[in-house]
């Protein structure tokens, strides 16, 4: 891969994540609603407006076929190119990607990275089982996880009261952030008695399902309105499905390098960064055991180790390095085609200094990693 | 037993049928010629995912093996799964080295454990709605 120009970071927009159904005295809003505010947001923060805009990237895993074409009509049409991205849970991040590599090549100066979501109540109806596979009962997303949790456990020596420690410290860490979709902070106990899902792990080991959207702007540096704190973009790659890894596939005998650990190399290599360079990360918990597992996948801790440099504090706000200080997915909620971007947007806000009560002293290197089903594995580095 | 109502595989193709093939039910997999590479289920496409070479052959896979890894299922997945809720679903690692996601059956699901030794049945899933019986395999643990 070639890296191309300096990508910079003109502007970012989010809007809380939470539950927009016009229920119980909370809003309606649409995703189209959730990504335009988002959009207008990044462009306030750019000092743009939108006619500067020349391509745009919208990620959305459930909102229909056009969804960017709707979202953006609603600030208006300018003839541009709107490109729809759907790579599941990792929709957001694939698009900024996208985006990413339009300026990087030098196709276009400014580019809008999107994504929004409004979503579907229950338990997420994936289409990514084979039909007899879902008849036996396999289409079960937590169900995966509890299975890896399983293993973890089994190879690690890790515990139940490991995983929920992570939710405690998300949760600590959602508390401080006021777009999280849960700000109160749970207890140990809590996590313990919330219902059992897919044994071992139980509902408070699990994000919450949330509407939003988020939205950032990059482009050339000569495109930046000001300077100051300026963002690069370090890394932006997209690992899918390396062999032997693909869930609801099936099974094979040869087994390859996991596909967080490939992505993270490649990120490694195109920033010229190495983990032991990062100030803050955004770790992956759709599900709380996965942060520990993410973590040392992609090498920011060795195998095993996570859950005691976890109980050591070491991933706390105040820790050595700390993880997922917006609360993380388990705070935050997870609309689908916004969380990965709503993780790089944590990074660029904790690297400029804008985190408020759960800012990182002196941070200047982030990264934020996203999975999705596919599987998918997208990682963004950003830096001052 | 009611002689009008049918068995009906999950799938077909996924285990050997003795009453046509002779011998016990056992899984059926493919197996690469050039690279070696086993599949479950077998490959419809005919090509290995892993050399793209077009050289495989089927074969009947373990019918006994090792969990993997497991879960207790304690919520209803939607639409498909018409059977038993809390149920139990894992891999289990067959001696050709291959793991095999499976429903678990004839358990004490408090029991299920990384480790156990388990062998393939096959068993009722759930009844359509002209009454034949849906069958899968399942893995139960050996009891001798
Ligand atoms: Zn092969």
């Amino acid at each position: 891969m070639k890296n191309g120009r300096a990508v910079v970071v003109a502007g970012v927009g989010l809007t809380r994540f939470d539950s927009y159904d016009g229920q119980k005295g909370r809003p309606k809003k649409e995703y189209y609603d959730l990504g335009s505010e988002a959009i207008l947001k990044a462009l306030d923060e750019a000092g743009m407006t939108w006619k500067e805009i020349q391509a745009a990237f919208c990620g959305s895993v459930y909102c229909g076929t056009a969804s960017g074409h709707q979202t953006i009509s609603n600030i208006g049409m300018t003839g541009i190119p709107i490109v729809n991205v759907e790579n599941a849970c990792s929709s957001g991040s694939s698009a900024f990607r996208l985006a990413y590599q339009m300026v990087a090549a030098e196709i276009y100066d400014v580019v809008l990275a999107a994504g929004f979501e409004s979503m579907p109540r229950g338990f997420i109806r994936s289409t990514a089982w084979p039909e007899w596979q879902r008849f036996m009962g396999f289409n079960v997303q937590p169900a995966a996880y509890a299975m890896a949790a399983v293993r973890y456990m089994e190879e690690t020596g890790a515990t139940v009261e490991d995983f929920a420690r992570v939710s405690v410290k998300n949760r600590r860490h959602g508390a401080l952030n006021p777009n999280a979709r849960f700000q109160k902070p749970v207890t140990l106990d809590e996590v313990f008695s919330s219902r059992m899902i897919a044994q071992p792990l139980r509902l408070l080991h699990a994000c919450p399902l949330a509407d939003g959207g988020a939205a950032v702007i990059l482009c050339s540096k000569d495109k930046l309105k000001s300077k100051s704190k300026m963002v690069t973009v370090a890394a932006s790659v997209l690992t899918s499905g390396t062999y032997g890894h693909v869930y609801g596939g099936g099974s094979v005998k040869i087994k390859t390098p996991d596909t967080i650990t490939i992505s993270a190399e490649q990120a490694w290599e195109m920033s010229g960064y190495g983990p032991e360079d990062m100030d803050v990360v955004q770790a992956y918990d759709t599900m709380a055991p996965g942060e520990l597992w993410d973590l040392e996948k992609m090498g920011l801790c060795k195998k095993g180790e996570a859950p005691r440099l976890l109980r050591e504090g070491f991933f706390d706000l105040g820790g050595k390095l700390p993880v997922n200080t917006d609360g993380g997915l388990l705070s935050r909620g997870h609309p689908l085609g916004a969380t990965s971007l709503a993780q790089i947007i944590e990074i660029y806000r904790q690297i400029r200094g804008e985190a408020g009560p759960r800012q990182v002293p002196g941070a200047k290197i982030g990264l934020a990693h996203a999975m999705g089903a596919g599987p998918n594995s997208a990682v963004v580095i950003l830096k001052r | 037993m009611n002689d009008t109502k049918r068995w009906i595989p999950v799938r077909e193709g996924l285990w050997s049928d003795p009453s046509a093939d002779g011998g016990e039910a056992q899984l059926i997999g493919s197996h690469c010629l050039t690279c070696g590479e086993l599949f479950f289920p077998r490959q419809d496409s005919g090509l290995c995912s892993y050399c793209q070479s077009k050289d495989l052959e089927d074969i009947r896979l373990s019918s006994k093996g090792k969990i993997y890894s497991y879960t207790v299922v304690m919520q209803r997945p939607p639409v498909y799964y018409k059977a038993e809720v809390p149920y139990a679903i894992g891999f289990v690692e067959l001696p050709e080295g291959i793991r095999v996601e499976t429903l678990f059956t004839g358990c004490d699901l408090e029991k299920l454990h990384v480790g156990m030794d388990v062998e393939m049945v096959i068993e009722k899933l759930h009844e359509d709605d002209e009454g034949n019986e849906i069958v899968a395999y399942k893995f139960r643990p050996v009891t001798s």
